[in-house]
């Protein structure tokens, strides 16, 4: 899991050791991440998103697949078949 | 207590997207339009909503007198319908003391229709249709010839009508202004006016009056304006010299510009174009140096965008929200350039109605249109929008209400807000019947 | 100690004058903190901590006069900047523009006015010429297609295509000339410079003016060896008397405040001016190595001092750029891309 090698700031600054990349992430794509870290689900995700911010369950759904395509084009998830 | 949402977001860091990204967001909010808010223009007359602010068409008009009156005695402005042609519009303009400038008989009608009488209208353009030029004489219009056809034209209204003509000539020059506008009127260089005007004098119907010209558009240079004043006012002595005739006034046109950010211009409006006032001063100055005391000819200034542009704003909707191929963010939102004819040429200020959380990105504003020109800006940098975001366009108060398209969909309502804040609509969003009631199907089609 | 914000500090291969501005006002008598404001966390200022002490990203010019005020405000209210040096053409008219009402917050500067600023645009150079004596290669301002093969048709290739504030390239046929039209068109606007190509010496003046038709002093150097960006790499100071007095006059006649560059090619008698730039050039250390700090010079001006006048330098001192190397942890960058500052 590629998402594994990457190190994470608390402000938001990942850099990718293998690929040399950076990048920055807001709040709640920090919460995304870890949670992917900890190998939970997209849907779980969503609804814990839902749970913790003031989003729906639907729009959390709809921002979720957005960012994972995002995470995708950048190399750092596969979508686990 | 659940915490406040953003989208989340991730961005790959590279040169060239590392820069600083606070501080324009302080800018990028505007809930209110003359105090009433965006939601509630929204609410009562749907989106997308072009809106106007009287307080600020008045002012401007008011802050462009006072500028010129102050600088040359003899000042006369004229509003350019074809920036706007509203009738609500052309309105508070005539209230304020403008006179119309006309280019069609479409426009025309529409002055007089407004109750602008004749010698209160600025007749110009390059066709001028025979009917309506004859009324324009009779009704006592100021008429800027375009063309020695034209000139013939009006020597036969003349005729008819027994009367002599007085007439504005259209005079094309260098002034230092690219590209030269100089397929309008007549060629001051090459001499081409002076042999007009031994040809109008020999005709013996025909008076002139004043001059005319207009070099361009969102023209940068105040300097121009001086450099073709001095050229009217030589050209103005020796005509005067040469036929005997009195030039009452000189019409510089318009062609000033607004805050508007043209695509092509690197600095920001606000150091990049300069103020009215060197215009101001530019053209009194070289006015007053070149005239005798007492002997100034009336000054006239058909002024379009740079009265109404910044009073005008388009409400619009985020519609659906896309990723493209190379990982941008995209919005459709539901005006585009059938409503915003300018967004080829301008880059508009693009404002929230509220403040959203987020960093912002690199994203492109797209239009509802089926077509891939339909991109409202391409290069914008907003926080993630959700989907019915309403933003805020400004300013599109010129040109964009006269060049808007009928295309594939209805063109929305346009409101005023009042000086006393109540908001009324002047033009109604079109419907099925308007587009359709011109139509007529042939009998076998039935 | 006097705090000053310093830009220009991206050091690159087209460097700004930022890092030379630095190191004169660190030679300097009056003890300077240095505030350097970057476009670019990777800008490489941002990672020279023995030079620079606070670094901030800014807005681009381009993105408008407010943001810009605001963030000057943040990093005014964080640091109390006294004096600012900006080094960037397209910063400089928002720093003229907002000078009043910085100077009220405390921040002052000694800047070209207004009317300066625009001689600097290359279709007034005749203008400016005719003041000095200087001689101008043809020059044409561009915004379409029909003007720039106007322009084209009245010049013999090579000729130099050259952006409103940045770039300079030498087209050696049409296509070339609209393909470099184009790609500076797309970044820094209109209008596009065509500028007949003049051969000779390359030579340049810097100098500060006080504002009253008086300098602070003048340098002039020969490019001796330039990259193939057309910047500096190794020169040589010279005492060319009619290009001096070419700039003294220049000085004299628009009664130029601040600092300035003029470019000039040297042909015999001939001395053509090539542009004027309302600012240090980055070289702007050389003249700190000869004896003429006039960083420091500027900041005295700035601070309402009377600063020295004398100019006397040697002629045949050279100046060599180099490279260098730094290693450094990722956290800086961190610290900027996450805050915006450092």
């Amino acid at each position: 899991m590629k998402l594994r090698r990457l190190a994470i700031s608390e402000e938001g600054f990942i850099f990718d050791p293998e690929t040399g990349n950076s990048y920055t992430v807001n709040e709640t794509g920090l919460f995304i991440l870890e949670k992917l870290r900890q190998d939970l689900s997209p849907e779980e995700i969503a609804r814990l998103l839902s749970q913790e911010y003031e989003v729906s369950p639907e729009e959390a759904r709809r921002d979720l697949e957005d960012f994972l395509e995002v995470l995708t084009r950048y190399g750092l998830w596969k979508e686990p078949r | 207590m659940k915490k406040p949402y953003q989208k989340p977001s991730i961005i790959k860091l590279q040169v060239g997207l590392l820069r600083d990204k606070k501080s324009g967001l302080l800018r990028m909010v505007r809930r209110e339009i003359d105090g009433v808010p965006v939601k509630d223009l929204v609410r009562r007359f749907g989106s997308p909503l072009f809106v106007f602010s009287e307080k600020r068409l008045r002012d401007q008009f008011r802050y462009l007198r006072r500028l010129f009156e102050s600088h040359y005695p003899r000042v006369e402005l004229s509003w350019s319908y074809k920036t706007n042609y509203l009738d609500a519009i052309c309105r508070i303009f005539h209230q304020e003391g403008a006179s119309a400038e006309v280019v069609s008989d479409f426009e025309y009608h529409k002055a007089r229709r407004l109750g602008v009488p004749g010698e209160n209208i600025i007749f110009n353009g390059p066709y001028k249709p025979r009917e309506i030029l004859k009324q324009a004489v009779l009704e006592g219009a100021r008429i800027n010839v375009d063309s020695l056809d034209e000139i013939l034209d009006l020597e036969e209204i003349a005729r008819e009508t027994g009367q002599k003509i007085r007439i504005g000539l259209r005079i094309n020059m260098d002034t230092g202004i690219y590209p030269r506008w100089d397929r309008f009127g007549f060629n001051l260089e090459s001499g081409e006016v002076l042999s007009v005007a031994r040809r109008i004098a020999a005709g013996d119907r025909l008076e002139v009056a004043g001059l005319h010209c207009h070099q361009g558009t969102f023209i940068l240079d105040p300097e121009a304006y001086a450099r073709a004043a001095e050229k009217l006012l030589r050209l103005t002595r020796k005509l005067e010299e040469e036929f005997g005739w009195n030039i009452e006034y000189l019409d510089l046109g318009g062609g000033f510009p607004s805050r508007s950010r043209p695509k092509g211009l690197y600095l920001p409006p606000e150091v990049g174009i300069p103020p009215l006032s060197e215009y101001a001063e530019r053209i009194a100055r070289s006015l007053l140096l070149g005239t005798m005391a007492r002997d100034y000819p009336l000054l006239i200034l058909e002024i379009g965008r740079a009265l109404v542009d910044e009073a005008g704003f388009l409400i619009t909707t985020v519609r659906s929200a896309k990723r493209l191929a190379d990982g941008r963010r995209a919005y459709v939102l539901d005006a585009g350039v059938n409503l915003l004819f300018t967004a080829f040429w301008y880059h508009f200020r693009i404002e929230i109605e509220r403040e959203l959380p987020g960093p912002p990105e690199p994203c492109i504003l797209y239009g509802p249109l089926c077509m891939n020109i339909d991109v409202v800006e391409e290069n914008a940098w907003l926080p993630p929008l959700p989907r019915g975001t309403h933003l805020i366009l400004s300013p599109v108060g010129a040109y964009n209400l006269t060049q808007w398209m009928q295309f594939i969909t209805y063109r929305p309502r346009v409101v005023l807000i009042g000086e006393s804040g109540q908001v009324e609509v002047i033009r109604e969003a079109e419907t099925l019947e308007d587009v359709v009631h011109r139509e007529r199907i042939p009998e076998h089609l039935r | 100690m006097i705090k000053v914000a310093v830009s220009g500090i991206n050091a690159v291969d087209n460097p700004g004058p930022g890092l030379g501005i630095i190191k004169g006002l660190k030679e300097g008598a009056i003890p300077v903190s240095v505030v350097g404001l970057a476009y670019d966390a990777m800008e490489p200022g941002v990672y020279l901590t023995d030079l620079i002490d606070r670094v901030y990203l800014m807005p681009y010019p381009s993105e408008g006069e407010a943001p810009f005020l605001n963030r000057l405000l943040y990093i005014q209210e964080k640091e109390g900047i006294e004096v600012v040096i900006p080094a960037l053409d397209p910063e400089l008219p928002l720093f003229i523009d907002l000078e009043p009402r910085l100077s009220e917050l405390g921040v002052r500067s000694f800047l070209p006015t207004r009317k300066h600023f625009k001689l600097r645009a290359k279709d007034r150079l005749p203008v400016i010429a005719e003041a000095t004596g200087l001689k101008t290669p043809a020059t044409f301002a561009v915004s379409s297609y029909e003007e720039l093969q106007r322009a084209l048709s009245r010049l013999r290739f090579p000729v130099m295509v050259k952006g409103l504030f940045y770039r300079a390239f030498r087209a050696y046929n049409s296509t070339e000339a609209l393909q470099y039209f184009q790609s500076i068109s797309a970044e820094w606007g209109y209008p596009v410079i065509i500028q007949e190509i003049v051969e000779g010496e390359e030579m340049n003046v810097v100098g500060v003016g006080d504002g009253e038709g008086g300098h602070f002093g003048l340098l002039a150097i020969k490019k001796l060896w330039i990259t193939s960006l057309g910047k500096i790499w190794t020169g040589v100071t010279v005492k060319h008397p009619g290009l001096l007095e070419a700039a003294e006059k220049f000085v004299r006649h628009f009664r130029w405040r601040g600092a300035f560059e003029l470019e000039t090619i040297v042909s015999g008698e001939d001395i053509y001016l090539i542009e004027i730039n309302p600012r240090f050039p980055a070289w702007i250390y050389f003249a700190v190595g000869v004896g003429l700090n006039l960083p420091e010079r500027l900041l005295r001006a700035a601070l309402g001092e009377e600063p020295e006048r004398d100019w006397e330098y040697p002629a045949g001192k050279l100046y060599i750029r180099f490279t260098d190397d730094l290693v450094t942890d990722l956290d800086l960058f961190q610290r900027m891309v996450t805050r915006g500052e450092r």
